[in-house]
């Protein structure tokens, strides 16, 4: 090619490229693009794409174009050795010596395959791998500034629609969880006070008479058992449907600027008996340069309790409990994180884990999460999980940095 | 203590029965309405010690009759209860004149010990 002609023939490719990417099409469309075009332009054999799986840490195969089943069956390449080597993520890696090169996983399946050159091309957004372009070539050749650049550009172009579908995704799986969440809060709320009052005054009638008549029967008896367990259960359905109130009511929080390690030391203070009984650990690490901001309390405080008790019952005796709080200062939020060591949320809890009367517990209630929920998101806060079964999990509470509105204008 | 007049306004039978067994059993004397207005009427008539209200009733709010309560120079104490408590309303409960507060479901002892509290508070 002469260098005019492949200009234009990688401008073409680009211009492909960018096409398919702003054409709404999918990723995988992108992908099959950039897989058949960078073959065409570098007169190459064929290409392959791998983009990590941020799940298992892996990098999948997603695109390929020119290579024989057999090549692929073998799933042509380990993931560490080629993670190990990328340490330059702009660069373009040569592999000529396929007998010997440490990136090729099966040397022989490769050169029956006649591929003679590879080259990896890692797709990296801010320093970090996201993908893998590997370009297979049949016979050994030097490169030109202009396909190494070609090549450049078309990694970075591709990394970019990797990062952007990745966080749409991650936006749309945001969005999903919220909107249920919210539908699920409105009817959730209008039922709430009806059910409150309609059970509770039958309840009470229960509550009276169980009470009054366990006094009336022989102590130590059957009957006074059974009527202590009529009372106890009772007073769990109040427990609930305080719960459950305490979920639907939408009233704004009533909020005051407050440090959030106060009240997680308060909130400690109040669950420490516990946590000493079953002599499990609070390792506390909280900002010394924490900002005040507008919270209420008292419902941050439950909100902090039960994360604590939670973190308690998925540890067994012996386990820890580390709570850690800091300050964003770019972001403008204060956030707090409880990390325990214990059994861990598995997958398909996960899911469920924020929803009311959900509950692991033999005697939870299920609100505990779904309370707290809605009153970090009535703060305008984040409430995130991450765990892993086994190995314990880690509860992230954020909250914007707010001014308190009232006195500054009181001060004007 | 000494034995009181008890009126109860609550439209459920359950609990009017209820709360005349358990402070009938400690001697004080008690009446029960099921609607405000009659509740209302009782108060005209009789003079009581003590009032048990509850805050829904089918024809009218507790409050309502609380802020009635609150014009007359001799009133019973009120203990309101309710089944849909909130902090609020109680606060708006006890601004209104009442000494104190149940939420339903509630035991006997909580009631007698309630009614003890109102009085031992004079």
């Amino acid at each position: 090619m002469t260098s005019s002609t492949s200009f234009e023939s990688y401008f073409h490719v680009i211009r492909d490229i960018i096409g398919a990417m702003h054409s709404l099409t999918s990723l995988q469309d992108v992908l099959d693009v950039v897989v058949t075009k960078s073959t065409d332009a570098l007169d190459a054999k064929g290409a392959l794409l791998r983009i990590l799986n941020r799940e298992t840490e892996r990098f999948e195969v997603r695109a390929a174009a020119g290579l024989g089943e057999r090549y692929l069956n073998k799933g042509p390449v380990t993931t560490e050795k080629i993670l190990a080597d990328l340490s330059e993520p702009g660069e373009v890696y040569i592999i000529t010596d396929i007998w010997n090169a440490p990136r090729i996983e099966y040397p022989q399946q490769t050169w029956d395959e006649g591929i003679r050159m590879l080259l990896d091309v890692p797709l990296a957004i801010d320093e970090h791998v996201t993908g893998i372009l590997r370009i297979y070539l049949a016979e050994q050749r030097a490169l030109s500034d202009a396909e190494i650049d070609f090549i450049k550009t078309v990694a970075m172009q591709c990394a970019c629609v990797i990062e952007r579908v990745r966080l749409m995704e991650n936006r749309q799986s945001d969005f999903d969880h919220l909107a249920t969440q919210v539908e699920k809060g409105t009817s959730l709320g209008r039922m709430a006070a009806g059910i409150a009052h309609e059970i509770n005054n039958p309840l009470a009638g229960i509550l009276l008479y169980s009470s009054n008549l366990s006094k009336k029967v022989p102590k130590g008896g059957p009957l006074e058992e059974g009527l202590k367990i009529i009372i106890k259960e009772t007073q769990r359905c109040k427990t609930i449907i305080q719960g459950l109130l305490d979920f639907a009511r939408e009233q704004e929080p009533e909020r005051f600027l407050s440090n959030v390690n106060d009240i997680m030391n308060s909130a400690i203070g109040i669950v420490e008996n516990e946590f000493h009984l079953r002599q499990v650990r609070i390792r506390k690490n909280l900002a010394l340069d924490m900002s005040e901001t507008l919270l209420d309390r008292n419902r941050i405080e439950q909100v902090f309790i039960n994360l604590l008790l939670n973190a308690l019952h998925a540890v067994d005796d012996n386990g820890q409990v580390r709570v850690e709080s800091s300050l964003d200062k770019e972001r403008k939020r204060v956030c707090v994180e409880i990390f325990d060591n214990g059994c861990g949320i598995s997958a398909e809890n996960m899911e469920k884990l924020f929803e009311p009367f959900f509950s692991t517990k033999s005697n939870g209630t299920g609100l505990g999460l779904a309370v707290s929920y809605g009153i970090v998101k009535n703060h305008k806060g984040d409430i995130r999980v991450w765990s892993e079964p086994g190995r314990g999990s880690r509860f992230t509470v954020e909250f914007p940095i707010l001014a308190d509105e009232s006195s500054s204008e009181a001060r004007k | 203590m000494k034995p009181l007049n008890v009126l109860v306004i609550d439209n459920e039978d359950v609990i009017c029965d209820a709360c005349h067994l358990v402070l009938g059993e400690k001697g004080h004397a008690v009446d029960y309405c099921k609607t405000g207005k009659s509740g209302l009427w009782a108060l005209e008539r009789e003079s009581y010690d003590l009032l048990l209200l509850d805050m829904k009733l089918p024809d009218m709010d507790g409050m309502q009759i609380l802020k009635g309560l609150k014009e007359r120079k001799a009133r019973p104490r009120v203990i309101v209860m309710t089944g849909y408590s909130t902090l609020a309303n109680a606060v708006q409960a006890m601004k209104l004149g009442a000494v104190d507060y149940l939420s339903k479901p509630f035991t006997d002892d909580e009631l007698v010990e309630a009614v003890e509290k109102a009085f031992a508070k004079a």
